[in-house]
């Protein structure tokens, strides 16, 4: 018995990295898969069909079900080819697996117009056309689950505003998607891994800013994972493999009350996220603030706690 | 009147009306000179007239302060390369940006099309990045800086917006980033949640936001003030739902002695100003070896999710 028998899944980006490795074992849990990848390089540019369908031969190689397209789904026409391409071949749609992304890093001072638009639709727009194309037919079938990947560069990471803005705005995006199908028996939940792929070349140790600075994890009160130091297991734990198991988890029937979360993946380790609700608060009296109020206030009210870059660089 | 921004120069965009006129105002009460940036389109984008930024403009000069009137459109590259070059042309600097420029397309995901999507991304999310793209410039050689994107609560989730919580909580992120990038600079970045009674609230019909709080969901936010049906926008002065009262906040943190709070999101609406948390991980799971999907069956419920509320629990269709 595999938690998805007699499901059918579509994965965008499901050519290479994490998407590949949760077509894979969406497979073996027993789903039918399309594995949707145009075979881009990792910074949007190219082509190459065989990128997907390799993945598709080894799923069938291993007795599972597959096919592959290859449409940009960051566009309406021709994003909705998945989709389609579930609907033709297994019948309908249980899940999607929003993988497909790109990156382009660069200083905020350099960055091109282009740098900028082709990550934000390549890594968000690439999330709503397919989404919103499942959700018409999950809605209809009052059923689905849609598994989003994000990143936590928009916690601050350096040189990718960027890929830090697709990365907070696809999580956004993800969080009202749970909220307009929820109540259609509709799932929506969001992932940040970290995994050694094309995207990100290093290892989660590389990741480590110099002392004094808050990296990411720092303001995700991460840390440095514990796998680091004690995994036990074949394979490196930022293998993309790692991702898979909580995605298709997510993916299959029995996480239904799972809605509009966001989780965090390294190796072995799985971190569930809360949502940003207020830490401090002034308040003033029966009308507005006045300046003289803010001077007094704001720097021993809503400064403390939180260093600034600008205060940090300034004491240097 | 005081003189915390003596000799700054600010570019406010969407400050025609609403909550960037109020900002515009108090900033040159403060002694700023001020690029009021007005499209004054309509709402949903469409359209043109220069009526209002000029009204602003007209305004701040006769209390005796700096203004001129810019009428791009954010969601334009070239046009923020021109407000931006408009200050510098003109008062010789730019030290602080406040985006405050929006529209709405509000429409189930389902239904959305891809006009109303390429719409509200262009001028939230790629109209902060036009902005901040050319405000940089001048600021990093001035090695001073300050940078506000306006963001909004429904970034934490808000039924009928998903075009809106994308380009809103993206710009969290892009602040986020930016504040660590710029901050060697001397340039401070902050994303706002603001409120007030503005045109642009106005615009979603309180019967579709009560439609949604019957059926059980729930927005991702800190709750809102229950919604009052403002016909006249004037009936909000005065009260917290006031666009006028997210100008104090917002005008301190684009002072100098403001530097002290940067990459965080700053909460303006109301009588109040708050910080909010960025997510963060409140619980783990941990396994040395490779998680089973069958382990996370049982460990996933029962441990890290347990008693997380789902925010849009299932309605069972009536049978017919």
């Amino acid at each position: 018995m595999g938690a998805l028998d007699g499901r059918s899944v579509v994965v965008t980006g499901g050519g290479r990295g994490i998407g590949r490795a949760i077509a894979l074992l969406a497979a073996a849990e027993g789903a039918s898969v399309v594995v949707a990848d145009t075979g881009a390089e990792a910074d949007g540019t190219g082509a190459n069909p065989a990128i997907a369908d390799a993945v598709v031969e080894q799923i069938k190689a291993s007795g599972g079900n597959a096919v592959a397209t290859h449409s940009d789904v960051s566009l309406l026409e021709g994003g909705e080819e998945p989709i389609k391409a579930a609907l033709e071949a297994f019948g309908k749609i249980d899940g999607l697996v929003n993988a497909a992304g790109i990156r382009r890093d660069t200083p905020i001072w350099e960055m091109t117009e282009e740098d900028w638009d082709v990550v934000i639709r390549g890594n968000v727009k690439a999330q709503f056309v397919p989404s919103k194309f499942a959700s018409i037919a999950m809605r209809q079938n009052r059923y689905g689950r849609i598994v989003s990947l994000i990143n936590d560069a928009g916690l601050g990471a350096v040189g990718a505003s960027n890929f830090a803005a697709a990365g907070e705005g696809a999580l956004g995006f993800n969080r009202t998607l749970a909220r307009d199908l929820g109540r259609y028996g509709v799932t929506a939940n969001a992932i940040s891994p970290l995994a050694r792929t094309r995207m990100f070349g290093g290892y989660s140790e590389d990741l480590r800013p110099p002392a004094g600075v808050l990296s990411a994890n720092d303001v995700a009160r991460i840390g440095r994972p514990t796998p680091m130091f004690q995994w036990e297991d074949t394979g490196h734990p930022d293998d993309p493999e790692s991702v898979a198991p909580l995605a298709v988890y997510l993916l299959s029937e029995g996480a239904g009350d799972i809605n509009g979360q966001c989780f965090g993946v390294r190796g072995g380790d799985i971190y569930l996220y809360s949502n940003p609700t207020i830490d401090r608060q002034i308040l003033s009296y029966g009308r507005r603030f006045t300046m003289d109020e803010m001077d007094e206030q704001m720097p021993r009210t809503l400064a403390l706690g939180v260093p600034s870059p600008v205060e940090a660089a300034h004491h240097h | 009147m005081g003189n915390r921004l003596e000799g700054r120069v600010a570019l406010i965009t969407g400050s025609g009306r609403g909550i960037g006129r109020g900002i515009a105002q108090l900033m040159a009460e403060e002694g700023a000179a001020v690029i009021v940036n007005d499209f004054g389109g309509n709402l949903d984008g469409s359209g043109g007239e220069q009526t209002p930024a000029q009204e602003v403009v007209d305004g701040i000069k006769a209390a005796g302060g700096r203004a001129s009137a810019n009428y791009g459109d954010v969601s334009k590259f070239e046009d923020a390369r021109a407000m931006v070059q408009q200050a510098v042309d003109e008062y010789g600097r730019l030290d602080i940006l406040c985006h405050v420029a929006g529209i709405l397309r509000d429409r189930m995901v389902f239904n959305m099309t891809e006009e109303e999507w390429d719409a509200v991304l262009a001028v939230h999310l790629k109209g902060a990045f036009n902005t901040v793209r050319h405000a940089v410039e001048p600021m990093i050689r001035q090695r001073y800086g300050r940078i506000l994107v306006f963001s909004s609560g429904s970034g934490l989730g808000s039924s009928g917006q998903a075009n809106y919580s994308a380009a809103k909580e993206g710009m969290v992120g892009f602040a986020r980033s930016l504040a660590r990038e710029l901050g060697p600079y001397g340039i401070a970045v902050n994303a706002i949640y603001p409120g007030g009674a503005t045109r642009m609230t106005a615009s979603v019909p309180s019967a579709s936001r009560e439609l949604r709080a019957r059926a059980g969901i729930t927005s991702g936010g800190a709750p809102r003030a229950p919604q009052q049906n403002f016909s006249d926008i004037d009936a909000a002065i005065g009260t917290p739902r006031d666009p006028g009262n997210n100008a104090p906040p917002v005008t301190w943190l684009c002072s100098e002695a403001g530097g002290v709070i940067s990459g965080q999101v700053i909460g303006t609406s109301g009588w109040q100003a708050s910080r909010y948390s960025p997510r963060q991980a409140i619980r783990s799971i941990s396994s040395p070896r490779r998680w089973s999907v069958e382990d996370l069956q049982d460990v996933v419920p029962n441990q890290l999710t347990v008693g997380v509320n789902n925010p849009a629990p299932m309605v069972q269709p009536k049978e017919s």
